[in-house]
């Protein structure tokens, strides 16, 4: 076991360090950089533009830039951003807990709503509620996020149900301590029930596909056989068998946790990574997407690592050898 | 006579919604890219039977604010069938005949008009050609990898796993948006349409291949300890004869539920690849551009017939959800 | 002629001296202005929404438009620019001074003046503040508005409440530099500025008391991603004509949306006060429903909207194919052509929803003051435009394509900024105008710093469509735009001297009116410039939008201008009507 946790540990190292190379590389590679949106101000001149460069090392060799970079990892900084003029580390991590609180509850909520309804409806396969949430999902897979997104803002515009945009009012330090976790997530509504709508259905299809698998197998007959069956059946014996392709899904949702809402954090003004990711990436802000691809990384990491696991307590069959195998 | 039983109506449906767009030059009353800057964003046209002699079988076609025009007599006017209109190639032949149209200066929009008045039908069925080709190639690409490489990884595992899930990590989390600039400054300033077409498969169907690797290695991963398998090579079966006749039966579910997710998905991406300039750029019409421009809140509450991309969209989604179940149960069924 | 200029620019100082006429003041300070617009109601919150954060609050080192719009609410200047008459008028300085060769300004200030912790303000806060405009190691975007043919303008304390600048030559309307440069607190900021720590100050982390201005407001909290909150400056300078200190506000909020839609929602949801620079189609949402809005169309902006094509020296080898392309892109009567072609109507009509104007020339007739209203607004002529292209020896073959005198087809791309929905419409208006040319025209969505890097950086572009102004309406302003060895001399950078002709008389012209002191005089001068620029085509001017705003029906002396910040360049005068407040926290 613990030479296994090594491994996994070197690889993490290497994959974090593949993808700062990475990045790195595609960042120099694409044109435009952070000052050039300025030289269209016919009253600022190349002289400045360029002084500037050089002050934040834009005109420096890629090795030497990594370097740098390298440093200020080291640091504990993170990379420096151009735009706030500040590192990136003290940059990131209200926005990342933002995100974090977006991603956990979707998450939370994906996974309530979605094990019932795909083990429900494989249970009753072509019954009116398998044929429901069938067509339901399918409606929801094929409507663009973004879409969706803007026709929910725009129903929460004209309804006045919800608020529109940000985390708090603009009154939230007036309101008692209920009243601050109401008016969180009455701002939370809106880019949750954004993020479910387009999460549940691909986890729905996946796990009822699986289960729909595992219920005709002989085990499922035996058991029934044996008098095991109803709910105690679907969930105890059927869903572990059938969590196999969910897993790797649980896995990826968990890296997606700090990138999987950021288009819907833009377009629901969530002041998470999204909109800072996004600006940065527009105003090649380097070192803030950098960081963003590195936090990426690092759950995707922590993502897969957890579903190997589970993988591995789920199925017993590729527990043969030592956990090496996996 | 199973499988004919369980997939024909499915793919029928699904044959003649492709064909439907095959023929956009026949059904498209319009040129797609022809503007009429009179009236931008018009809303459809709808049909009377009525006229002005009483009901006759000819449709006739009415601006939708007839009343507001206050000519009655002039703001309906007859549809004809098999017309001659515009020039169209179809299949090497040119033509100019079209399924319907209304006497010259009259326009019909059965759906309306976008915002350079031009026929929302023609863009969607023309479009529908190309977008449907780019997320039906696309998905072919990356799931066609998608099962290589994960196949690979999970038959495998040992260090060509870890190589293999360590370089699919990599390709989720880089940023692409970067790659995306970088390849179209590298490219020349205009691409042909077979250019774009070829770049948008390409660019979709490579970046495109990494989630559903993830879900077919953890598939293959098990399905290579299950008891038939594993004596199956006891019996001194060869790697190929396993992988083709036990593992990859296996993993038909998780393909074709991808299947199912990433068409639509594809489809749209598509206007994503346009931000960058390497999308179908104007004035050629895909459902990826016709979409992304419902993303404005302006559009998308007051002009409900620029939604008729993601409603077409939809109905391509649920056919291929509706085929993929379908086909799943004829797998499992064959299997046993 | 001179001197009644210069008694025009001291009319405003006059009538504010009338205005503030004697009478026992009960503010403290003796020379604060007094305004007579309508006495507004103290208290409230005004929220606005921006289009994304503020990256800073530090005035030196600001450059993006929205921390500028933040910045301005904390910050006065010396000379202030009234974005309502386009005129300058006194600020900070009471009045100004200039010599009669134009190269000395001797600003007399407001004495009694306190920043916003209740520090004096005198002539040091002035010298240390353009110490550290003009210092290079600061380098400060602004720093090149001080910099005079080469040389910074020198700053000199003749008392406590006079300072007088010094040019290197004249400068015409000099006094309007000073608008863009606030006017820092030197007892906070002069000691990181000497351990050379002053890049780090005024972050949006910075606490609030360590931050001072001397504007209407002061910081009060930041909340990152979301809001910054301001809070009235109680020792702000102004006040109304009852004498009564201003700003009326308790607190301006600045909200921070992610996209223009964001910001129309919320203000559509009411979250928002006021809402600026509206596109045509928003602006139409809102005017749908209507209730409890104040919608203004203020005209044309002084923004144009152009397209541009590459004349650029090009090494034939790098880009054969752009370069083959610039013998029809060098040839007036081509682009004498293809502005004929184009249908400016139909793009007013369908980018701007009928709230724009049509261009001709560079500078839009929401420019009241440098307008030339003479230039030609020719009608929209393809017979014109096929007449031209056939007399400089284009031709069309058999099925309609346009050919060139050596026989090639004429195609080329206009690449354009992807995320602008405006000038993608206006690409596919050409592209289809040009087509009835029998140009097959290619259009390029480029994301935006791709398209810049591509203008600036390695010309790889054949036409593009571009976007100025906004900024200053003087033409000062746009000094590197028309001058051939200007830095923003767009279809031709890196020229040294003047290729043509009309480029060299372009630049005597520019030149000529930047020493002129006169306004009319450089009125005409300048005149003649637009006429050259619209004769000779560099750029084929298209449209202009309409400026569109909305606030609440409860906001009160609310009068947008065209010039930037158009709703919030009164806020000091801002008021809410009472039950507004009310309104909102239902």
């Amino acid at each position: 076991m613990k030479a296994y946790l090594a491994r996994r540990l070197a690889r993490a190292v290497l994959l974090l360090f593949a993808v700062s190379l990475l990045c790195f590389l595609l960042t120099r590679l694409a044109p435009g950089s952070f000052f050039d949106d300025i030289r269209l101000n016919p009253q600022i001149s190349p002289q400045t533009i360029a002084t500037l460069q050089a002050r934040y090392g834009l005109n420096q060799s890629l090795p030497l830039r990594y370097a740098h970079w390298l440093g200020s990892v080291a640091r504990g900084d993170f990379g420096f951003s151009i735009a706030y003029n500040t590192p990136v580390s003290r940059l990131m991590w209200a926005p990342a807990e933002h995100t974090l609180l977006l991603g956990g509850v979707t998450m939370l909520l994906c996974w309530l709503i979605s094990v019932p309804l795909a083990v429900w409806s494989a249970r009753y396969e072509r019954s009116l509620f398998d044929r429901g949430v069938s067509a339901l999902t399918s409606l929801f897979i094929s409507v663009p996020e973004i879409v969706l997104a803007v026709g929910l803002l725009a129903f929460a515009v004209r309804s006045h149900a919800l608020p529109v945009g940000g985390m708090t009012s603009v009154g939230f330090d007036e309101l008692p301590a209920w009243g601050k976790a109401s008016d969180i997530a009455r701002h939370m509504l809106a880019p949750v029930a954004i993020l479910v709508l387009v999460g549940t259905p691909v986890i729905v299809r996946h796990l009822r596909s699986s289960v729909l698998e595992v219920l005709h197998a002989p085990f499922v007959e035996a058991a029934r056989g044996c008098g095991i069956g109803g709910a105690r059946l679907l969930f105890r014996h059927v869903l572990p068998a059938a969590a196999n392709p969910a897993i790797s899904l649980f896995g990826l949702s968990l890296a997606a946790l700090l990138s999987g809402s950021l288009l819907v954090e833009v377009v629901t003004g969530w002041p998470g990574l999204g909109p800072l990711i996004l600006d940065a990436t527009l105003a090649r802000d380097l070192d803030v997407v950098v960081a963003a691809a590195m936090l990426a990384a690092a759950m995707m990491i922590v993502g897969n690592f957890a579903a190997d696991l589970l993988l591995l307590a789920a199925d017993p069959r590729i527990r043969t050898g030592s956990p090496d195998a996996v | 006579m199973r499988f004919r039983r369980a997939i024909w109506l499915p793919a029928a449906v699904l044959v003649l919604w492709h064909l439907g767009f095959l023929c956009a030059g026949f059904l498209a009353p319009y040129a797609p890219a022809e503007q009429d800057r009179d009236l931008p964003y018009t809303p459809p046209s709808h049909f009377e039977f009525r006229g002005p002699q009483g009901f006759h079988f000819r449709p006739y076609a009415c601006e939708a604010d007839a009343a507001a025009a206050g000519n009655q007599q002039s703001s309906c006017y007859p549809v004809h069938f098999l017309v001659h209109g515009w020039q169209y190639s179809f299949a090497g032949l040119r033509s100019d005949l079209h399924l319907f149209g209304v006497p010259a200066p009259r326009r019909i929009s059965i759906l309306g008009t976008d915002a350079y008045g031009r026929d929302m039908l023609s863009r969607l069925l023309f479009g529908g050609r190309i977008s449907l080709a780019i997320g039906l190639l696309a998905t072919l690409v990356s799931l066609v990898v998608a099962m290589l490489i994960g196949t690979l990884a999970g038959y495998h595992g040992k260090w060509t796993d870890e190589l293999l899930t360590g370089g699919a990590e990599l390709f989720l989390v880089v940023p692409w948006l970067y790659f995306l600039l970088a390849l179209r400054a590298m490219l020349p300033l205009h691409l042909s349409a077979s250019a774009t077409f070829l770049l948008v498969v390409g660019v979709i169907g490579s970046l495109g291949w990494a989630r559903p690797m993830r879900l077919i290695r953890g598939v293959v991963l098990s399905a290579r300890e299950r008891n038939f398998v594993l004596a199956a090579r006891g019996f001194g079966a060869p790697d190929v004869y396993l992988l083709r006749r036990h593992i990859a039966p296996m993993t038909g579910g998780v393909l074709l539920t991808q299947a199912a997710l990433l068409i639509p998905q594809f489809v749209a991406a598509e206007a994503a690849l346009s931000f960058f300039g390497l999308g179908v750029s104007e004035p050629v019409p895909s459902w990826g551009n016709m979409l992304a421009v419902l993303q404005q809140y302006s559009v998308l509450v007051s002009y409900w017939w620029m939604l008729t991309p993601a409603i077409a969209l939809v109905v391509t989604s649920v056919t291929y959800c509706w085929l993929a179940e379908r086909l799943q149960r004829w797998l499992k069924s064959s299997s046993i | 002629m001179r001197h009644l200029a210069r008694l025009c620019l001291l009319l405003p100082v006059l009538a504010v001296f009338c205005l503030a006429a004697p009478g026992p003041a009960p503010l403290q300070p003796r020379e604060e202005v007094q305004l007579s617009k309508d006495a507004g109601q103290y208290g409230g919150r005004l929220v606005v929404g921006l289009r994304a954060e503020p990256k800073t609050l530090n005035p030196v080192t600001a450059e993006d438009a929205v921390s500028r719009e933040v910045i301005g609410g904390l910050m006065t200047e010396l000379v202030h620019i009234n974005r309502a008459t386009q005129q300058s008028e006194p600020a900070l300085a009471k009045s100004w001074k200039v010599s009669s060769d134009g190269l000395n300004y001797t600003l007399k200030l407001r004495r009694g003046i306190r920043f916003s912790d209740g520090q004096p303000f005198d002539a040091d806060d002035v010298i240390f503040t353009f110490t550290v405009y003009t210092d290079e190691k600061i380098d400060s975007p602004q720093r090149d508005l001080l910099v005079i043919n080469g040389k910074p303008i020198q700053v000199s304390k003749l008392d406590q409440y006079t300072v007088l600048f010094t040019l290197a030559r004249p400068y015409a309307a000099a006094e309007r530099i000073f608008d863009s440069l606030a006017i820092l607190p030197r007892h906070i900021l002069e000691r990181p500025y000497r351990d050379g720590q002053f890049l780090q100050q005024w972050s949006l982390n910075t606490s609030p008391s360590e931050i001072a201005g001397l504007g209407p407001f002061r910081l009060k909290q930041y909340l990152p991603g979301q809001r910054l909150v301001l809070e009235r400056n109680p020792y702000y300078w102004k006040a109304d004509s009852a004498k009564r200190r201003l700003p009326y506000l308790d607190e301006l909020v600045f909200v921070f949306a992610g996209t223009e839609d964001a910001r129309l929602m919320q203000f559509e949801a009411g979250e928002t006060d006021v809402v600026n620079r509206l596109n045509a189609q928003n602006y139409f949402l809102l005017a749908r429903q209507s209730a409890g809005f104040q919608l203004q169309d203020l005209g044309p902006s002084t923004e144009y909207n152009f397209l541009l094509f590459n004349l650029n020296e090009l090494s034939s080898s790098k880009l054969p194919d752009v370069a083959r392309k610039q013998a029809w892109f060098r040839d007036l009567r081509f682009r004498q052509a293809v502005s004929a072609a184009i249908d400016r109507d139909a793009i007013v009509r369908l980018a701007y929803g009928g709230r724009g104007t049509p261009l001709w020339g560079n500078v839009s007739p929401g420019n009241k003051l440098w307008v030339n209203s003479t230039i030609p607004h020719p009608q929209r002529s393809l017979e014109a435009a096929r007449h031209l292209l056939q007399s400089t020896g284009f031709s069309w073959s058999a099925d309609g394509s346009l050919t060139d005198p050596k026989g090639q087809s004429v195609e080329f791309s206009i690449a354009v900024a992807s995320s602008n929905s405006q000038r993608m419409q206006m690409a596919t208006i050409i592209q289809d105008d040009l087509s009835k040319l029998g140009m097959k025209v290619n259009v390029v969505p480029l994301e935006f710093r791709a398209l810049l890097a591509s203008v600036f950086q390695n010309y790889n572009y054949e036409a593009v469509i571009l976007g100025l102004g906004g900024g200053d309406a003087d033409p000062n302003a746009e000094m590197n735009v028309w001058v051939s060895n200007g830095s923003t001399h767009l279809w031709h950078l890196g020229e040294t001297r003047p290729g043509t002709t009309w480029e060299a008389e372009l630049d005597r012209l520019m030149n000529q009116q930047m020493l002129t002191l006169n306004y009319q005089r450089r009125k005409r001068l300048y005149d003649q410039a637009q006429q050259i620029i619209a004769t000779n085509l560099p750029m084929v001017f298209l449209a202009t939008p309409d400026v569109l705003v909305a606030a609440k029906l409860a906001v009160g002396n609310f009068h947008p201008a065209v010039l930037e910040p158009t709703t919030l360049w009164n806020v000091d005068q801002l008021y809410l009507r009472q039950g507004a407040e009310m309104a909102r926290s239902h």
